[in-house]
């Protein structure tokens, strides 16, 4: 391994954890304003509502860009980018996470040319790494087996970063539908279908958590939790993308929210489960170059943060515009 | 830092004081129960491998006192195991002994150990089941000889001891009746167990990952494996589910007492025809520790090496010798291998050695012209190994040596475990040399058979296309290894035929018991540790059951003799 990939590895490590602290940043501000701009509760759209559920979502898009920056950028150093493509999700994370940046921070009602290629470019990413990854799985002796699912290219990790492009190009949408009748994606209304998304997004992250921790066995009674959760708060989230718009009692879904906090926070705690994992490999954390390498993956669980964000600003949306 | 850290653990017992080591923290120390030897333990057990430390164990948490004797050092995984092959031969038997016979076994390194955890401490690891035929192998394969138990029997004990060792295996086996999954899932494969895959697939026959008894994630405060391939020269992570690091921790949990550089040279029979306990050498001396009990797990060349040194007036051939058996149908199983050069690096060293198998030649009865069957499994042999076999069997020295050493890289091979069958003329006895206690050495005489000859043949032959249709070039075969030992005091349906019954208790001492790979009547073409750990559970709770119902002789005894205590105290 170069000194130069070394660097990089090091550069996209260090970018990821600089954004993750800066992506969570604009929340307070936005609280500020929030009190003053308190709408009448049933003031129909209001252009300023959907921003703030785009950039939400920007902020979604970033966070999962951050995960894929993180996590490709270990696992890929690990398989010595043997082949040159494994640049491109670290090249392609790390410019959606400076999109979703200055999409958290950019408050104008209308989408931005460039985020909206670069978010296309996440997916499109995203559909091709998952191509690549099935491609390994089965050229290896024994093919679609056991042995080449565990120990194989990922299949489901290149799924980051297809749904941080797919949420980052949605947001987009609902900011450029701001002040439209109702926010709308393709013509669907916005809040539902990025709910759908998301929830789609839980199942799939959750199933690749699934697979994993079956490879280790469910050693710790822990590893049952990002395989039990997050279902739960799918169904949820789809119930909620299936509600009648009309019905107005529910439109508030507090316990889907709730449940997507839990869902946020299980991403962060996840990661100091991952930690203690690392720890429990031959050496330690004193051997850390290595154990990280062997360890359960340190930047995986915050993807389910990323999506629970999503989740949260879909149902932010859906409160504020009963059709959207 | 411990105060045993200066000590020589070769040269000065660890186990002693109330404590001993604790393998899971580096200078660390676990209680130890302790007994004086002239207190009279239930069980004395001699030997702690994968025999006599599976059973200290279960006779200790079945609530019964035990101690149970090494004539090796109790070793410190994390601290005492360098990653260096000669270091690391510290781990063997080297204790003299003659070998002769028509095919002399080359004894030591692959075949016997000598530390608490016994031949565990380097063993390779892999954990097979039996083909379940073998256990009738006479009356359904129509050779070798029956065992005394019955197949479904043992796949309960398969799995107790699958379990207690959190073997990693595949998600399903592609042989033999129905198996539980295995505890921890199958490691990943390394370059070399890929070209096992690839030419089994060429010949259309399956594979799989090889069950192992090395951790594929954490346990407890054992770490998983590290993948660098150190396994047969000790594993220095504790990711290897030695017999040391799962059974021995319990059984001193449990009670148990460990005695670790304490050599047993003879069991005591009283005039009853009882055993009352064992001669051991330890600390430069000789002690006496009674027992109402004992059983022998000292390895298919120690135990009955054991059983013929404790030879009285009354027992002149030795001890449980009645059927003049004893050190007879010593089985070794043949170790034979191809070997080629890949134009991709391999590596084969990365990693547990056997990381893939095929027991296709075990389970299919078509197309064999011997009886038997063999497994084969892809190979890492470390540096050092490698050369050793390239001298010895090719011949190679000094520039040739060096030459072939630089296409190391490039290795790829097959090795067999092979079913050898029972033959009488196979056999330990005792030579008139002593040995550094004063004790009579074992001679061992082995010969193979023509069936023996004819599956080595068959399996070369196969290995080589095999081989071929993955890749290799520069093919050839190594043709003069073998490994595990077995028989020696076979268990059996009648005292004529048979050392000890089917639950290893001797047919002439009712309070005498043998319990490792000695009483195995057929080997069986796979590795035998998972059967003799097997073998000490079931024997374990046919003990409890047969104590239950006070059928153990010396408990009898003794519980009248606590009588004449209570009353002697009263008075
Ligand atoms: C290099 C190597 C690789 C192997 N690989 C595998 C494998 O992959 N899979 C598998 O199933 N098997 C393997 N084996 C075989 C396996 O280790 C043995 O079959 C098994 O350990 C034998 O169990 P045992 O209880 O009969 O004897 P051991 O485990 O050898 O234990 C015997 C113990 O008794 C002690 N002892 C002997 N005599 C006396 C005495 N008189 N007084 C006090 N103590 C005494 C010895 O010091 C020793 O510690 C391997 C063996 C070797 C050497
Ligand atoms: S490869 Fe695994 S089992 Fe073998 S010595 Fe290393 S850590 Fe232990």
């Amino acid at each position: 391994m170069s000194n130069d990939t070394d660097w990089l590895v090091g550069a996209g490590l260090a970018l990821s954890a600089i954004a993750a602290t800066a992506m969570l940043q604009p929340r307070g501000q936005t609280k500020v304003t929030q009190v003053p701009a308190s709408l009448p509760r049933r003031a129909g759209p209001h252009p300023r509502a959907s921003v703030r559920a785009a950039r939400r979502l920007n902020r979604a898009a970033g966070l999962l860009a951050v995960s894929v920056l993180a996590d490709s950028s270990v696992e890929h150093y690990r398989g010595s980018f043997k082949n040159k493509a494994m640049y491109t999700p670290l090249a392609v994370s790390a410019l959606t996470l400076a999109m979703s940046a200055h999409g958290t921070a950019d408050r104008r009602p209308w989408a931005h040319r460039l985020r909206d290629g670069s978010y296309l470019l996440a997916a499109a990413t995203g559909l091709a790494g998952t191509g690549f990854h099935v491609y390994n799985v089965t050229k290896k002796v024994g093919g679609f087996s056991w042995q080449n699912l565990f120990y194989g290219a990922p299949l489901g990790a290149p799924m980051a970063i297809l749904l941080s492009g797919l949420l980052g190009f949605c947001s987009e949408r609902v900011r450029d539908t701001s002040r439209a009748q109702r926010p709308h994606v393709f013509g669907l209304p916005a809040a539902r279908t990025i709910a759908a998304v998301t929830a789609a997004g839980l199942l799939g992250t959750s199933g690749e958590a699934g697979l994993l921790h079956f490879r280790g066995a469910f050693h710790n009674p822990f590893m049952a939790v990002p395989v039990t959760l997050p279902p739960i708060g799918a169904a949820l989230l789809f119930n909620a993308a299936a509600r009648d718009p009309d019905d107005d009692q529910n439109r508030a879904h507090p316990l889907t929210r709730a449940w997507m906090w839990l869902l946020a926070a299980m991403g962060f705690v996840g990661v100091g489960f991952h930690a203690y994992g690392v720890s429990r490999n031959m050496g330690g954390w004193r051997n850390w170059s290595q154990n990280i390498l062997a360890g359960p993956p340190l930047p995986a669980p915050p993807s389910f943060t990323g999506l629970a964000l999503a989740g949260l600003a879909a149902l932010g949306l859906m409160r504020e515009h009963p059709d959207a | 830092m411990s105060d045993d850290m200066s000590g020589d653990p070769q040269v000065t017992p660890r186990a002693s004081g109330g404590r001993a080591p604790d393998v899971f923290r580096p200078g660390g120390w676990v209680p130890m129960r302790s007994y004086r030897d002239d207190e009279t333990v239930d069980f004395v057990i001699v030997g702690t491998g994968a025999g006599g430390g599976t059973l200290a164990c279960k006779l200790a948490e079945y609530g019964f006192s035990v101690v149970a004797l090494d004539a090796g050092p109790y070793f410190r995984p994390l601290e005492d195991f360098a990653s260096d092959e000669s270091e690391q031969t510290k781990l063997y038997w080297t204790d003299d002994r003659i070998s002769d016979g028509a095919n002399p076994l080359q004894l030591g390194s692959n075949n016997s150990g000598k530390a608490v955890g016994g031949s565990t401490v380097h063993f390779a690891m892999v954990s097979l089941r039996f083909r379940p035929e073998w256990f009738k192998s006479r009356t359904l394969l129509g050779y070798g000889a029956d065992w005394p138990i019955d197949w479904r029997e043992m796949w309960s004990y398969y799995t107790e001891v699958e379990q207690a060792l959190k073997i990693s295996g595949p998600i399903t086996y592609p042989w033999g009746p129905k198996r539980p999954r295995y505890p921890y899932r199958a490691h990943p494969l390394n370059a070399a167990a890929r070209v096992l895959a690839r030419g089994c697939e060429a010949l259309g026959i399956s594979w799989t990952e090889t069950p192992l008894a090395t951790l594929s994630a954490p346990r407890g405060l054992a770490h998983p494996c590290v993948y660098r391939g150190f396994c047969v020269a000790g594993c220095s992570t504790n990711a290897k589910q030695s017999a040391l690091v799962t059974w021995i921790p319990r059984a001193l949990a449990a009670g148990a007492e460990i005695r670790d550089l304490a050599m047993v040279g003879r069991i005591e029979v009283d005039d009853r025809d009882l055993v009352t306990g064992v001669h051991y050498h330890r600390n430069g001396g000789w002690h006496f520790q009674r027992a109402r009990n004992v059983v022998v797990a000292g390895y298919a060349i120690e135990t009955p090496r054991l059983l013929l040194n404790s030879a009285t007036g009354r027992h002149r051939d030795g001890l449980a010798n009645s059927s003049g058996l004893v050190g007879r149908n010593l089985m070794t199983q043949s170790n034979q291998a191809v070997w080629g050069l890949m134009d991709d690096e391999i590596r084969s060293y990365k990693g547990p050695p056997s990381l893939a198998i095929t027991e296709h030649w075990n389970y299919a009865d078509k197309g064999k012209d011997f009886f038997g069957g063999y497994a084969y499994m892809s190979q890492g042999p470390l540096p050092q190994l490698w050369a050793n076999t390239l001298a010895q069997a090719r011949g190679l020295w000094g520039a040739r040596l060096v030459e072939e050493m630089t296409n190391y890289n490039h290795v790829a091979g097959l090795k067999i475990v092979g079913e050898m069958l029972p033959q009488e003329r196979n056999r330990v006895t005792l030579a008139d040399e002593v040995d550094q206690y004063g004790l009579r050495i074992p001679r061992v005489t082995y010969s193979w058979c023509d069936n023996d000859r004819r599956l080595i043949d068959h399996s070369l032959a196969f290995m080589t296309r095999a081989l071929q249709a993955a890749g290799a070039k520069d093919i050839w075969t190594q043709d003069d290894d073998t490994c595990h030992l077995n028989g020696t005091a076979r268990m059996g349906d009648d005292p004529r035929s048979s050392v000890v019954d089917a639950d290893c208790r001797s047919w002439d001492i009712p309070n005498l018991w043998i319990c490792d790979g000695s009483v195995f009547p057929t080997v069986g073409g796979v590795n035998p540790s998972l059967t003799i750990q097997a073998i000490a559970c079931r024997t374990a709770d046919r003990i409890r059951a047969m104590a239950r119902r006070g059928e153990l002789t010396g408990q009898r005894a003794e519980r009248t003799r606590r009588a004449v205590h209570a009353t002697s105290a009263s008075a």
